[in-house]
């Protein structure tokens, strides 16, 4: 059938990608995550982790769904704050490592020569440091606590992005479109963050999804390693809790962090997939 | 996909195989485990008992406390006899064993470890002293050896220590004699000689290593070290030339029918070999002994339900596996101080008070020791002359309505304009429980506390350096007499002393100098209790629990009993290896 309508790209892509039924479920998990750690972020409507609720290691049960741990505090309320504390390290992250990957991208991919040499050598070391290492190193340099989980995370995060920028900016940079702008008189920054750019932010967006979830499970590995977020429940510690509460037969920490971060994670994969579908020209119309 | 996954399955099996180490049944290994990292082997700073468990394996002392009797007795270990004391107490003379070789060491000219001498001590005793070192153990000595402070005081503006100089208190009489004379009474003197500080060393070896002298240790110690990696093992090999010093023959009454005495005459050390494996978590500690791969290990938390039933009885299928619990209460006590260098804690008693109001110990015996501990009241333990059973601190009992009354008091209403306080721990899982446990008391006050997490030897540079502001630690006695623990109350004992905290209080100090140089007597112990409630009204820090030592050890094990100065205690440990090959059967 012959599509009638015009439909702008974004419009487009955003009716291809809510006709994937999982990809709107997944959008709607990240939504109501995102809501959640919004509420708990001002204490709106979320229940409060630092009261006793009860005896320790209370089972799961009435109003305590998911029971107590080692101080009687409610897990579900702990599982809500490590919500924010991971949703808040992914937009965090993000915001950091998002500019810094595509300026820099963009800088190499755009004007190649000496100034590409330099930032793609500088992209190559980066990445041939382990990952785990590098951010155990920094936590450690800046202090352990949640600033320093933002920062090593957004420090290391924007690699991969700075990479695909560069390469698609390459790409683009030779187009016609470019070439015309070029012809009516526009500058270098003018051609790159006018015209370029908005053509490769479908790149970013998915990478942003995928960039979220890595933050999250880096964050959780951070705190579990006690290298993380200090004094405040999060997934990372719950689980750290967990390992030897399950000796005592205390599995409800762990399933909540678990299951909790499970769900989000895949989501977000799920979405970052069907983003990428839903965005890529090429894939249009399958 | 399926290929990664695989590589996975492959690379976790290969670890799996690479951790499940082959059972070794030709020689015997003590399989032992430090829940902490240590920085090195110099006795003049093993402070901490890990430190000191460590050092007390290659290094040795004048005196020892006798493994099996009890009450704690001192005998002559590098000593070949107890001293010949002056009559006015002060002169204390001592007899040296001969033969007795230091390790083979690079260090010496040949190679070979060479005889110790009188000369030796001298040397390790002014090491102790000396300014540039800034020994953790130089508070024991502090002003007491004739001498010593007036050389270290001459020589901390040299640019070279100079250890050639003579010093009266400590002199060589002839290779084997050594005199040592005090500036005063100093009843814990002989207590001194048998803590790893005072452990002998060689120059030559100090000399040869210089800032690398902390991982090459030379001494004349049952055990040599073989193999040392900070964060990971530590393994020692018999030493070879180790004198002859044999298993004590007698203990108390009921040591014969436990079995401590059946390998009495027989030549120490019992093992060839010593594996400490570092593990600082209790889940890893605790499946490491269920396999068998630590012969002895203390009860984590979590698993104490696990191994114990009914609060005092190694559980059946436990006890099917040969596995054998000890339960003895420590001569210690917890406690979370405050550093009295910080002008917050200082000047402001109500604030400490209020602060120890706030702490739930009870709460904190049950979810930490699983209630084997004894609430402290003060800083001395049960068990110690000076510990005084009547008296009850006014500021231990939770009581949140007094807390806030006195926090008002005090100047910060509901906790307002309180800066937010820093406690400072060790990384393990249960530490931060703990810290997050104090955290929560807090808070229930308005207080608000951070938690920051350190390594051991991290938390000990920022307790010795005066910068950490309130920390979780515990106080294990050196020797069975409440000035060790008074001590810590002692103005001029201040870090990088044993009195971390930096607590001044003159009147305290007044006394307790008195009493620190009197014998034993019921007038001390009348002014030790004096000194106890002192500081128990004064809240110098939040006092925790005395607690009780629960572990268990495997059936294979020999000649485990509890010993609170546990640091010479492996040479005495042996390795039943038909025991074990049968035991390890039902594991």
């Amino acid at each position: 059938m012959q599509d009638q309508d015009t439909k702008s790209l974004w419009g487009d892509a955003f009716s291809r990608l809510v006709r994937d039924r999982w990809a709107l479920i997944s959008l709607i998990i990240v939504l109501a995550y995102s809501l959640i750690a919004l509420l708990a972020s001002f204490g709106v409507g979320v229940p409060d982790w630092k009261t006793s609720m009860g005896a320790e290691y209370l089972p799961p049960g009435g109003s305590l769904w998911l029971g107590t741990d080692l101080f009687g505090r409610d897990v579900f309320a702990k599982v809500i704050h490590g919500t924010k504390i991971a949703m808040s390290v992914g937009l965090v992250t993000s915001l950091i490592a998002i500019p810094i990957g595509v300026v820099i991208g963009a800088l190499a991919g755009y004007f190649g020569g000496w100034i590409d040499d330099i930032i793609s050598w500088f992209i190559t070391t980066f990445s041939s440091i382990p990952n785990i290492m590098l951010l155990i190193s920094i936590t450690l340099i800046l202090g352990k606590g949640l600033t320093s989980v933002y920062l090593a995370l957004g420090m290391t995060g924007w690699v991969g992005l700075a990479r695909l920028i560069r390469g698609e900016v390459m790409k683009h940079k030779e187009r016609e479109y470019v070439q015309a702008a070029g012809a009516i008189g526009g500058g270098h920054l003018r051609k790159l963050f006018i015209h370029i750019l908005p053509n490769v932010t479908h790149l970013v967006i998915i990478n942003t999804s995928l960039q979220f979830q890595t933050a999250i499970k880096s964050e959780v590995i951070l705190s579990y390693l006690g290298l993380g977020v200090q004094g405040e429940p999060s997934w990372g510690t719950m689980i750290d809790d967990a390992r030897m509460e399950l000796a005592r037969g205390v599995w409800w920490q762990l399933a909540g962090a678990t299951v909790a971060m499970f769900i989000v994670v895949l989501a977000f994969n799920i979405l970052g997939d069907a983003l990428r579908d839903a965005l890529d020209p090429k894939l249009k119309g399958k | 996909m399926s290929k990664r996954i695989l590589v996975s399955i492959l690379s976790l099996t290969l670890f799996a195989l690479s951790c499940s180490r082959e059972q070794n049944f030709d020689e015997k290994v003590l399989n032992l485990i430090s829940s902490q990292k240590i920085k090195g082997f110099d006795p003049i700073y093993a402070a901490d008992l890990y430190s000191a468990n460590e050092v007390g394996k290659v290094y040795e002392t004048l005196l020892e406390f006798h493994y099996l009797k009890r009450p704690y007795e001192l005998t002559p270990n590098l000593a070949e006899s107890m001293p010949e004391v002056s009559k006015d107490g002060l002169t204390y003379t001592f007899k040296i064993k001969k033969g007795v070789k230091f390790h083979d060491s690079k260090a010496f000219a040949d190679g070979k470890g060479r005889e110790l001498k009188a000369d030796d001590f001298v040397y390790s005793f002014k090491r102790l002293g000396d300014p540039k070192l800034q020994s953790t153990g130089w508070w024991v000595w502090d002003g007491k050896i004739a001498g010593l402070n007036e050389w270290r005081e001459k020589n901390s503006t040299a640019e070279k220590v100079n250890y050639a100089e003579e010093i009266s208190g400590l002199k060589k009489i002839d290779d084997y004699t050594l005199q040592v004379k005090l500036n005063k009474p100093f009843p814990q003197f002989l207590y001194s000689l048998a803590m790893p500080f005072t452990s002998v060393v060689a120059h030559e070896a100090v000399e040869k290593f210089g800032q690398e002298f902390q991982n090459y240790p030379v001494g004349t110690g049952p055990f040599v070290l073989d193999y040392f990696d900070n964060s990971n093992r530590i393994v020692y090999k018999r030493n070879p030339t180790f004198r002859d010093k044999f298993y004590p023959s007698e203990g108390e009454a009921s040591d014969e029918s436990q079995g401590l005495l059946s390998d009495a005459g027989k030549k120490l050390p019992l093992v060839e070999k010593i594996i400490v494996n570092i593990v600082i978590e209790a889940q890893p500690q605790w499946l490491n002994f269920q396999k068998g791969s630590a012969d002895l290990l203390g009860v984590p938390k979590d698993n104490f339900d696990q191994a114990i039933v009914g609060g005092k009885e190694i559980a059946p299928e436990m006890a099917k596996k040969g596995i054998r619990l000890s339960m003895v209460p420590s001569l210690d006590v917890t406690y979370i101080a405050f550093n009295h260098n910080d002008p917050l804690f200082t000047s402001n008693l109500k604030l400490r008070q209020a602060l120890s109001l706030a702490y739930d110990r009870v709460e904190s015996n049950k979810l930490f020791f699983n209630n084997t501990a004894q609430i402290a009241q003060s800083i001395i333990p049960p068990g110690i002359a000076g510990h005084k059973k009547e008296y009850k601190n006014a500021f231990v009992d939770r009581d949140l309505e007094r807390a806030k009354k006195l926090l008002k008091e005090a100047g910060y209403p509901e906790g307002k304009g309180l800066p937010e306080l820093t406690y400072e721990t060790v990384g393990s899982t249960v530490s931060r429980q703990q810290g997050e446990f104090f955290a929560k008391c807090m808070s229930d006050i308005g207080v608000k506390v951070k938690i920051s997490t350190n390594t051991w030897p991290e938390l000990v540079k920022k307790t010795n350096t005066k910068t950490a502001q309130m920390f979780g630690m515990a106080w294990g006695a050196d020797y069975p007499d409440a000035e060790n623990f008074l001590s810590l109350m002692y103005g001029p004992n201040e870090s990088p002393g044993s009195n971390s905290s930096n607590y001044k209080n003159a009147a305290f100090d007044k006394i307790f100098a008195q009493a620190a140089i009197m014998q034993d007597s019921p007038e001390r112990t009348a002014l030790y209790e004096k000194l106890y409630e002192m500081v128990g009204d004064d809240v110098p820090w939040i006092y925790g629990v005395h607690r009780t030592t629960v572990s268990l050890n495997h059936g294979w094990l020999k000649n485990y009993k509890y010993i609170e100065f546990n640091h010479t205690q492996s040479q005495y440990l042996n390795v039943d290896l038909e025991t074990k090959k049968e035991l390890l059967k039902k594991f």
